[in-house]
């Protein structure tokens, strides 16, 4: 029969029944899991139990090693998202007004947007040293071309009529920046962020891991070094934990400040 | 006249958040070979509701019957013109006619020739190899007729098909639609919120109330129509059934506002 | 300026050949520019060479490894790895994102699992893969592959997820069965979306290879990158990133061709800037 078939369960049993399945899915990998590694389907050095990674994961939190990684590494990777964004932004704004300044950075944009930032640490180490600083650097240079293409983009679809409308009702040119282009911009703005924070986040944990220099890739890359599976297994679940976390509170935000949702999208 | 389409007692309900809507309620309808058949009603009555069950791509209460025998889903005895994005955007206009073919037993040159007379009966010669993003909104349904008629379904099922047509555009179609079931003499059903083309183009018009759907009045259309169109709308003939048609429908019309709390005009 | 409307109008060859050369003129000439701006620094000895080589330095070592063996061989490693992840991924990618479109219940089995994946960071694994696999092709093929994974699913499925209903009864009511209906209807409906599924996906593919060799490799142009740095051969080191930069700027010019080719019948065919 046809692909439009009418269930007949009601809404409600209709969500738990299909939410069920989902944590059913997650109750047997997480259950496969711990069997395995009970019994022994793996070295314990490559598949830990789950219970060994837990009680690791709550003692690394409890000495305060986890977290005082955790929160270098966070540090790093806003700050350059904050960097990335004041010059992404600027840019892509002035960009937007400025025929010249298009035709200057276009292809620099082009040729930078594809390429893995990944491979220029080296050069940031040589110039900026371990520490957070090259991270920072590193970061903000990672994410800066997402933020100028988005709000370029945003900034020169600003619909004329609504520009024309606000010029008409005598907005001077300063506040038809403040209050008519820049926040027209924000819906892709934070489209572009709620892409940005993971690709910060990748950035800051892989130059960890690459040159050391403290935080969670740094202390990640010793324990593989060292061989204490249950604490690499234990970085890595809180890593997915902060990722989740992250992505959620954007999501928060997004409910709650209507002016930063795109028209069409929930 | 042989009765080719039966529908018996179809009811159709949907499930919404504020509980059910009945679409449909025991509509019942016979169509014979070839007659052309028009339903008509206000907006949201469940008309094109109708015309998708009987094509069998949603499920109902109540049976329809196709030459006696009950429909289990869609057919190539049924084609189906939509009113718009029906078109397969990844293929040329030839490639869509051809698509049907395909599925029968025809030899390659069988179906090239299909083809080859089709684009001509549509008058699309030269744009065989276009994309449907290349087209028009008339030509695309041109397209559409044409991949429809190729598989020589017995019935043909109308969906608007020039709704979304300006009005020039349209009158042409409905002359196009018009010389080709005069030659062909297929079974009709259309569904259309137009009541002009229901009547240009129809042997029967049925009206459908407000929801839940129901048939509640039929006319039979006897207009000469051998004289051309002009003669045809400009004839007394033709205006008297017109009106009495765009009277009933707009009773119903106004039936379904009031149902909504909104005062007639 | 569609420099194809004026070969319509008639101009001849060589008016269109001065016109092709100046509008690829117009966009170089702000890399020229910054070029030049960039050799100065080195020339007028605002800055260490030795911290930031001049074009021309980097020109010259890149010209050495290009005549040599190191860069080819490297950078061939390296691509084998991204392209056999990123192609494993395009063809299971594909799979799951139709059945979850197709099947709601896949779709909550599944679900967590795709959202996990895309919350944590997948260079992140490389350590655990290290664990599992050691260093070498194995690990960064499997760590390509887990990233490249997920942007393929997301978009297959919204591919699917939104393909018309009167698009998939027009083609019931021709006669299609259900097994044809996903080659001939949703996976084609799909493609625009794969493809801009798999453009993320290549980037993703890169940066994960990358990242692995530099992590723990015996091979692969992000090793040799750190090797250069490590015996202080700057120029050489640049002349690497530089020619990553260059590859993986071909390689998505050569994915988005082939897009435009594959797509030449989709609605929306003027190109969509990055």
């Amino acid at each position: 029969m046809s692909i439009v078939a009418e269930t007949g369960a009601a809404p409600l049993t209709r969500w738990a029944a299909s939410n069920l399945r989902s944590i059913a899915s997650i109750i047997v990998i997480l259950g496969a899991w711990e069997l395995a590694a009970r019994l022994k389907f793996a070295p314990a050095l490559f598949l830990p139990a789950m219970t060994t990674v837990i009680a690791t994961l709550a003692d690394l939190i409890r000495d305060g090693s986890l977290p005082l990684d955790l929160a270098v590494s966070l540090y790093r990777a806003f700050a350059g998202l904050a960097l990335a964004m004041l010059i992404g932004v600027g840019l892509g704004i002035a960009m937007a007004r400025s025929r010249w300044l298009r035709w200057l950075f276009d292809p620099l944009i082009a040729l930078g947007f594809p390429s893995p930032k990944i491979a220029f640490i080296p050069i940031f180490i040589l110039w900026f040293g371990i520490d957070s600083t090259s991270k920072i650097l590193l970061v903000a240079f990672a994410c800066v071309f997402q933020m100028v293409i988005a709000t370029y983009h945003a900034a020169s679809s600003v619909n004329r009529i609504v520009i024309w409308s606000a010029l008409s009702l005598g907005s001077s040119r300063g506040r038809l920046m403040m209050r008519v282009i820049l926040p027209a911009c924000f819906p892709r703005i934070f489209a572009a962020l709620r892409v940005a924070v993971p690709v910060a986040l990748i950035t800051t944990f892989t130059c960890e891991m690459v040159a050391g220099g403290g935080g969670m890739g740094a202390t990640l890359m010793y324990a593989q070094r060292f061989f204490e599976s249950p604490t690499v297994y234990a970085y890595i679940v809180a890593m997915l934990t902060v990722g989740l976390l992250l992505d959620s509170a954007i999501l928060v935000l997004k409910e709650h400040f209507p002016a930063w949702r795109d028209e069409g999208s929930s | 006249m042989t009765t080719k389409i039966r529908i018996c007692g179809i009811s159709k309900t949907y499930l919404s958040d504020n509980g059910e809507v009945p679409a449909l309620s025991l509509t019942n309808l016979d169509v014979n070979e070839g007659e052309f058949v028009s339903i008509v009603g206000p907006s949201g009555c469940g008309k094109s509701t109708l015309l998708y069950i009987v094509g069998g791509f949603i499920a109902a209460e109540g049976e329809v019957l196709v030459d006696g025998k009950s429909i289990a889903g869609p057919g190539i005895d049924r084609g189906v013109v939509f009113q718009e994005y029906a078109l397969f955007p990844w293929l040329t206009v030839r490639r869509n006619i051809l698509y049907g073919l395909e599925n029968r037993e025809y030899s390659p040159q069988q179906r090239e020739q299909i083809a080859d007379r089709l684009i001509g009966v549509i008058g699309l010669k030269g744009f065989e190899h276009r994309y449907p993003r290349e087209l028009s909104g008339g030509m695309k349904q041109r397209v559409a007729l044409a991949r429809t008629l190729a598989c020589d379904p017995a019935v043909l099922l109308l969906d608007e098909p020039f709704g979304a047509l300006d009005a020039q555009t349209r009158e042409v179609m409905q002359d196009e639609l018009l010389r080709i079931w005069l030659e062909t003499r297929k079974t009709v059903l259309m569904v259309t919120h137009d009541v002009n083309e229901a009547v240009y183009l129809s042997n029967r018009i049925c009206v459908i109330s407000a929801r839940p759907g129901r048939i509640v009045e039929e006319f039979t259309v006897a207009v000469d129509r051998s004289i051309g169109r002009e003669q045809v709308m400009l004839s007394e003939a033709f205006n008297k059934v017109r009106n009495e048609v765009w009277l009933s429908v707009r009773r119903q019309a106004i039936a379904a506002e009031t149902q909504h709390g909104f005062a007639p005009a | 300026m569609d420099l194809r409307l004026l070969d319509r109008h008639g101009l001849s060859g060589t008016a269109i050949v001065a016109m092709r050369v100046l509008a690829a003129l117009r966009i170089l000439a702000p890399i020229i520019l910054f070029l030049l701006l960039w050799q100065s620094l080195g020339s007028f000895h605002l800055v260490d060479t030795a911290f930031l080589p001049t074009p021309v330095l980097i020109g010259r070592a890149l010209g050495d490894l290009l005549t040599g063996h190191e860069i080819r061989d490297n950078i061939s490693v390296t691509l084998v790895r991204a392209f056999t992840g990123l192609g494993l991924a395009i063809v299971t990618g594909a799979w799951l994102g139709v059945g979850m479109a197709r099947s709601p219940v896949f779709r909550s089995y599944v679900s967590p699992l795709v959202g996990a994946t895309y919350s944590l960071p997948k260079t992140a694994l490389v350590p655990l893969l290290i664990l599992w696999f050691g260093i070498g092709n194995t690990m960064a093929i499997v760590a390509v592959y887990l990233s490249a994974l997920l942007p393929v699913v997301v978009h297959t499925y919204h591919g699917v997820m939104a393909t018309p209903p009167v698009l998939v009864w027009s083609a019931e009511a021709l006669g299609t069965s259900r097994r044809k209906l996903l080659w001939q209807i949703f996976l084609p409906h799909a493609l625009p979306d794969i493809f801009t599924g798999i453009r993320i996906a290549l980037g993703f593919a890169f940066v994960v290879a990358l990242s692995a060799e530099m992590i723990a490799s015996t091979a692969g142009i992000g090793r040799l990158i750190f090797l250069y740095g490590e015996n202080g051969s700057y120029d050489y080191m640049f002349a690497a990133v530089v020619s990553v930069v260059l590859v993986a700027f071909i390689a998505d010019r050569a994915l988005l061709g082939v897009g435009t080719w594959c797509l030449r019948w989709h609605a929306s065919a003027v190109d969509v800037e990055q």
